[in-house]
């Protein structure tokens, strides 16, 4: 399939994405769209086949399989006007340590063609977004964490994308820097900025995304709004125990119970997935008394994309 | 492509930012190599300027009481002895004093104020020429020492060789000529004692010049000829250390390659609208300009320091040309088998330490090595580099270089292709 075959109806449009080496398969036979102007998240455990996805899309990697279009431009046949469309905030921060903020800020412009006035402005713009115009000229290796984290999403930024790439950009920060990171995701997209963002944050997911996406063991298991996802559970309520040993002594117990539809558990750690909490907690109680288990801790949500995942998987999402 | 093109050199340029900002860098590019070489240096600066084992200069006090005849004709033995004794070539071993009288100079022994003395008598040159029957030069001396008073014995005696000649001819002429029934008179035996007394004053005064009438020595117009056995040593060893550590420096920075991929900004760079090839490109160049930076401050220091004539300008410029190539392109080959910067370490101590060896690097000094060594050391690039710039210190034209400079070129070439062969595969 030719750019010209493909109209850019979609920002990114997938289609039968593959990716292995070897016998391992990362990516699945993926198919999804991206419409301009909205914030898409791949949301999915460790390994689930988000990086891979993201860095097929940014033409890091040549997929198995299958093709993608970003702008109506082919990641196959035309990767660098893919690459002259985006913006890419990979998941490691990715900077010159021995050199300065703007140094960086810099180079990687003209890597992204920006030359002169134009770049300097540019850079100008970066530090102020990024609220590192006091400490430009400071090495990259005495910034903290979460001024890393906010200049690597700064390069992302320099070629003014048409669409952002953001892999989770969240991980290993404080809560203040994340929270910064959030607001500043949902201001670019205000501002008309198309954006890809991978996170195995049920919460962030939810909090950012127009589109979700869940991705597991390089398949796509549910795709659409927060809203439609969650419908996918239904009206079910999730229920979280600890108990003071582990699962085994009740969990055939508890599968029998009336009302109970799901149950994952990690040592003294069970997810129940229910009808009604308010019937079937009595019962768990119950029968663990009379099973001699000690319940040291009960969580009552309302249906969540982690019951979704938790729904579809058969595991919870942080596995 | 222009564009392109120009990211190959910002690549460049921030590697050469991000190298200069490292001291390791600056220990291993220019300090190691100054440091092994000036520690040598200085180990053998005990030979001396000119080549020999440098000795404290001898006090020596001379008294001439020479006084010619007037059928001497203007010649006089004992100035001419003062002369060459005060000469420049001897300013070095003797530090010479003129005394009125006998007196004093042997005042000035005694009291160690001199450590020799010199008296020269007062029939000298009528002695030399034959019409007194013998003089003696008195020597006093410090008891204590014995180079000092050696050394002006040793040119006493040489000089005054000169002068028994003359003494000996006229002798010699008369009995030749009485022999064939001919008598001279004495007016024409000093005659030939006056000639021969004038041969042998010349042969003094370009003996203290530093040459021999009967020895012609000569050097060719282009080969460096005044440089000192100490210079010439420090020459050697430099080329051996500038050589390893080009080589040294050329595959730490290609390192930077691999460094790139683990601090994850090659994967970014990847990403941008940059193609692969102007990425490789560009970390090359890096390569090759530190290389190139690094040894012609190590030939321009050299020289300053350690007084390296490292040749003919143009030598220098084509043997600098390819090692920075051969040390670049091998560097660069074998950092593409290296896959993390942990690796990098022990592969690039024993590996360039090896070659270095094998290359003769490390002997350079050494002028009675087994022949096969030889052979051996040019097995490797290093051999070839050294080659080069020994040829280079001994004043070669670029013609006699022709043959090191083209296989180092020739090797650089192919190292840099299958080491961009090698990444291009991995980063693929």
């Amino acid at each position: 399939m030719s750019t010209a075959e493909t109209p850019p109806a979609s920002a990114i449009r997938v289609r039968g994405l593959h990716k292995h080496y070897g016998d391992v398969h990362a990516v699945r036979g993926i198919d999804f769209d991206v419409q301009s102007g909205e914030i898409f998240s791949l949301l999915g455990p460790n390994g689930a086949g988000k990086t891979t996805t993201l860095s097929i899309l940014s033409c890091l990697l040549e997929p198995s399989e299958g093709d993608a279009w970003v702008m109506g431009h082919s990641i196959r046949e035309d990767s660098m006007a893919v690459k002259r469309a985006i913006g890419v905030v990979p998941q490691e921060v990715a900077l010159y340590p021995d050199l300065s903020a703007r140094e960086n800020l810099n180079f990687w412009g003209k890597m992204y063609g920006l030359r002169g006035t134009a770049l300097r402005e540019r850079v100008d713009e970066v530090l102020q977004i990024t609220g590192l115009s006091d400490r430009q000229k400071g090495r990259v290796d005495k910034f903290s964490g979460g001024m890393q984290r906010r200049l690597n999403i700064g390069i992302g930024l320099l070629p003014r994308p048409q669409i952002l790439f953001l892999d989770e950009p969240t991980v290993g920060i404080d809560p203040q820097s994340r929270r910064n990171i959030l607001d500043q995701v949902k201001a670019f997209n205000r501002q008309g900025m198309t954006i890809l963002y991978t996170t195995h944050y049920m919460e962030e997911a939810q909090e950012l995304s127009d589109h979700i996406a869940i991705i597991d063991q390089g398949q796509l298991i549910a795709y659409g709004r927060h809203e439609e996802l969650v419908e996918i559970v239904g009206e079910l309520d999730r229920i979280r125990l600890t108990i003071n040993t582990t699962s085994d002594t009740v969990l055939g117990t508890w599968q029998t119970i009336e009302g109970v539809r799901q149950i994952s558990a990690e040592d003294s750690s069970i997810t129940i997935m229910a009808d009604d909490s308010n019937t079937v907690l009595p019962r768990l109680f119950e029968t663990a008394a009379q099973a001699d288990v000690r319940i040291t801790g009960v969580e009552v949500q309302e249906p969540n994309l982690e019951a979704v995942f938790l729904h579809l998987t058969g595991r919870a999402l942080r596995d | 492509m222009v564009k392109q093109s120009r990211k190959a050199f910002d690549i460049a340029r921030k590697d050469l930012t991000r190298y200069t900002r490292s001291l390791f860098i600056w220990v291993m590019m220019i300090g190691a190599p100054l440091f092994i070489a000036g520690l040598i240096y200085l180990a053998f600066s005990g030979l001396g300027g000119d080549g020999g084992f440098s000795v404290p200069s001898t006090r020596l006090h001379v008294v001439n009481l020479d006084q010619p005849s007037a059928e001497s004709g203007g010649f006089a033995a004992g100035t001419l002895l003062l002369e060459f004794l005060r000469s420049d070539e001897l300013s070095g071993l003797v530090e010479v004093t003129v005394n009125r009288d006998e007196y004093s100079a042997r005042a000035a022994v005694e009291a160690q104020s001199a450590d020799v003395a010199v008296i020269i008598p007062e029939d000298l040159t009528d002695t030399v020429l034959g019409s007194s029957g013998r003089a003696t030069i008195t020597m006093v001396q410090d008891p204590t020492l014995t180079i000092g008073p050696g050394i002006v014995k040793s040119l006493l005696s040489s000089f005054l060789d000169g002068f028994s000649g003359s003494t000996i001819a006229p002798r010699v002429v008369a009995q030749q000529l009485d022999g064939r029934g001919i008598e001279l008179s004495p007016q024409a035996l000093q005659g030939v004692a006056m000639e021969y007394a004038t041969w042998a004053s010349e042969l003094g005064r370009s003996q203290g010049s530093g040459q021999h009438p009967l020895l012609d020595v000569e050097a060719p117009p282009a080969r460096v000829a005044r440089q000192s056995t100490l210079a010439k040593l420090a020459s050697q060893i430099l080329a051996g250390q500038l050589i390893f550590f080009s080589f040294f420096t050329a595959a730490s920075t290609a390192q930077s390659i691999i460094t790139e991929q683990e601090q994850h900004t090659l994967a970014r760079l990847f990403t941008t609208p940059t193609s692969r090839t102007i990425i490789l490109w560009g970390k090359l160049l890096g390569v090759l300009l530190l290389v190139l930076g690094q040894a012609v401050v190590l030939v321009a220091i050299s020289a300053l320091l350690f007084g390296v004539q490292w040749g003919q300008p143009l030598s220098v410029i084509l043997v600098l040309a390819g090692l920075v190539m051969v040390s670049s392109g091998f560097g660069t080959f074998l950092m593409s088998f290296v896959r993390t910067t942990q690796q990098a370490g022990p592969v690039l101590g024993g590996v360039l330490t090896i070659m270095g060896m094998a290359g003769g690097l490390f002997t350079t000094g050494f002028e009675s090595l087994p022949g096969f060594l030889g052979t051996v050391s040019l097995l490797v690039p290093q051999g070839w580099a050294l080659r080069g710039w020994k040829l280079s210190l001994t004043g070669a034209g670029p013609s006699e270089l022709g043959l090191s400079v083209g296989v180092m070129m020739a090797m650089g070439v192919v190292f840099f292709a299958l080491g961009a062969i090698a990444f291009r595969r991995r980063l693929a």
